[in-house]
C-alpha cells in the first residue's frame, strides 16, 4: 500500500489536468504534493506561487491558497508573502523560462537575500506554452522551433549561478530519477532559507518530438544518459551531475565598531533658547526642526520622519515636548540620538 | 475506474502516454484498443503508479485484487 493522502492537496475535481500526455509537469505536481504531505503542510499553513507557462499552471491544481503572478514574477510575490507572513510556508512552482529568463533578475536577487522559500523549477529546457522556442536553459546545439539549425548560444548554468554565494541550497534532479527526486523535494522543503530544485523534465510534445523521441519514457532514458547522480552534499555540481549543493553562510570576521562615549555637555555652555525663540524653529521655510526635552534643545532635522512632505505637516517642531516624549514608549532613546544644540531658558 | 487484475485504471484521467507500459519491469501492461490492459504476472512493484503523471493508475490493495 502506498499513501495516497497527497490527493487532498490536489484539486482532483479539475483532473484530468491540461498538460500533454507524458508531460513531466504532472509528475512534478504529484511529487511536490507528496512532499508537502510528508511535511504536514496543507491549506492552513502553505501558499503556492506560480508564474506563467505550462509549468505555471501547477499552482491552479494545488488545493491550497495559490497566487498566479505575471510572467517571471513568482519570486517577488513569494518573498513579499514570506516577509509579511513569516509563519506561512511559501513554495514556488514554475518553469525554467519563467524563473531564469524573464524572471532571471528576480532569481539572482531573491537568492541573494535568502528568504525562507522553496522553489521547484520544472526545467524542460524549452519554452513550452508558447510553442517550443529555445529558452535560457536549452543546451547548445538543440534544435527548436527558433533554432532549426541548433541553438547557437551556451545555456545559463543554474548550477553555477545559484552556487556562487553562500548560503545556498541548489538541487538538481530529473523526473526519471524518482527516488532522488523525492529526496531533493524533501531536503529542499526542510531547508531554512532559499532553496532551489532544478527538475529536468520532459516537454515531449514540443521538444521531445522534434528531437526524435516518440514517448516520454524515451526522453527519460536520454536524461539517464546525460546525467548521473552524485551522493552526499556537495559544494558545487558539475553540469552532468544530479545531487544537492549546499553551503552555510561564510562566517566573516566581525568588524569591531568603536563606540565613542558622548562627552557630557554642561548645560551652562549651551546656547539658551526661550520658548518663543524655539517656536520659530518648526521646520517651515527650510529652517531646522528643534524641539525641547528636559531642559535641552535637540535638532531633529536629520530624522527621516521629518523629511520631505511630512516636514510641512509636522506640528511638533519648535515645542517643548518633555511631557509627550515621557509618555511615548522608547521616546527617550530616540531623542538622545539627535544632536543637542542648546538649552531652554528657565 | 476500471479494475484490471492488479491495477485500477482511470480511463478519464489517462492520456495514453504509455509511460506505465514502459516502466513496468515485467511488461504486463499494454495499450490495446485505446485501453490500458494487464496480463497476468504483475509483481506489485508500484512503478506504474509512481510514474503515471496523471494519477490515472493505482495498484489495488491485496484484498481487492482479482485472482489471476
Ligand atoms: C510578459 C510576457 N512575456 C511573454 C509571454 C509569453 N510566454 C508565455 S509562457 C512563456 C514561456 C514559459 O516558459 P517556461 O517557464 O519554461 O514554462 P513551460 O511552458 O516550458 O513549462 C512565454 C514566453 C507572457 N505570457 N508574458
Ligand atoms: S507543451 Fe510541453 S511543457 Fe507544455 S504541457 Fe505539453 S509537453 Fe508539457
Ligand atoms: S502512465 Fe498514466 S496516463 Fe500514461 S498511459 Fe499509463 S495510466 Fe495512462
Ligand atoms: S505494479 Fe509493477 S508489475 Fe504491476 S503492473 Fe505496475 S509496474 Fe507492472
Amino acid at each position: 500500500m502506498i499513501d495516497r493522502s497527497y490527493k487532498d492537496l490536489l484539486k482532483m475535481r479539475r483532473f484530468p489536468h491540461t498538460w500533454c500526455p507524458g508531460c513531466g509537469i504532472g509528475a512534478v505536481l504529484k511529487n511536490v504534493a507528496m512532499g508537502l504531505r510528508e511535511m504536514g503542510w496543507d491549506y492552513r499553513n502553505t501558499v503556492i506561487v506560480s508564474g506563467i507557462g505550462c509549468s505555471g499552471r501547477m499552482g491552479g491544481y494545488m488545493n491550497v491558497d495559490a497566487v498566479h503572478t505575471p510572467h517571471g514574477r513568482p519570486l517577488t510575490a513569494a518573498e513579499a508573502i514570506k516577509t509579511v507572513r513569516p509563519d506561512l510556508n511559501v513554495v514556488v512552482l514554475s518553469g525554467d523560462g519563467d524563473l531564469a529568463s524573464i524572471g532571471g533578475n528576480h532569481l539572482l536577487h531573491t537568492a541573494r537575500r535568502n528568504p525562507d522559500i522553496t522553489v521547484f523549477c520544472n526545467d524542460n529546457e524549452i519554452y513550452g506554452l508558447t510553442g517550443g522556442q529555445a529558452g535560457p536553459t536549452t543546451p547548445k546545439g538543440t534544435k527548436t522551433i527558433t533554432s532549426p539549425r541548433g541553438e547557437h548560444y551556451q545555456p545559463l548554468r543554474l548550477n553555477r549561478i545559484l552556487t556562487t554565494q553562500a548560503p545556498y541550497f541548489y538541487a538538481k534532479t530529473t523526473v526519471y530519477h524518482l527516488n532522488h527526486f523525492k529526496t531533493c523535494i524533501h531536503e529542499a522543503l526542510r531547508y531554512k532559507g532559499f532553496s532551489f530544485v532544478d527538475i529536468i523534465s520532459d516537454c515531449i510534445e514540443l521538444n521531445g518530438r522534434r528531437l526524435g523521441f516518440k514517448t516520454a519514457h524515451q526522453m527519460f532514458k536520454w536524461f539517464d544518459q546525460r546525467f548521473h547522480i552524485v551522493e552526499g552534499v556537495r559544494d558545487h555540481l558539475k553540469d552532468d551531475e544530479l545531487g544537492i549543493a549546499m553551503k552555510e553562510a561564510d562566517t566573516l570576521p566581525k568588524v569591531k565598531v568603536e563606540v565613542s562615549e558622548k562627552p557630557e555637555v554642561s548645560l551652562k555652555d549651551l546656547k539658551p533658547f526661550s520658548l518663543e525663540e524655539l517656536a520659530s524653529f518648526d521646520g517651515q521655510d527650510g529652517k531646522p526642526i528643534y524641539i525641547g526635552y528636559q531642559g535641552k534643545v535637540y535638532d531633529l532635522s536629520t530624522s527621516p520622519l521629518f523629511q520631505g512632505e511630512k516636514r510641512m505637516r509636522c506640528h511638533l517642531g519648535g515645542k517643548d515636548l518633555t511631557q509627550e516624549i515621557g509618555i511615548a514608549p522608547h521616546g527617550e532613546e530616540l531623542i538622545f540620538k539627535f544632536p543637542i544644540v542648546g538649552r531652554l531658558k528657565e | 475506474m476500471k479494475p484490471r487484475l492488479n491495477v485500477l485504471w482511470n480511463e478519464i484521467f489517462c492520456k495514453r502516454c504509455v509511460l506505465c507500459v514502459e516502466v513496468c519491469p515485467v511488461g504486463v501492461l499494454s495499450l490495446e484498443r485505446d485501453e490500458i490492459v494487464e496480463k497476468p504476472g504483475c509483481i506489485r512493484c508500484y512503478q506504474c503508479e509512481r510514474y503515471c503523471p496523471d494519477i490515472a493508475i493505482e495498484v489495488m490493495d491485496e484484498g481487492n485484487r482479482l485472482s489471476s
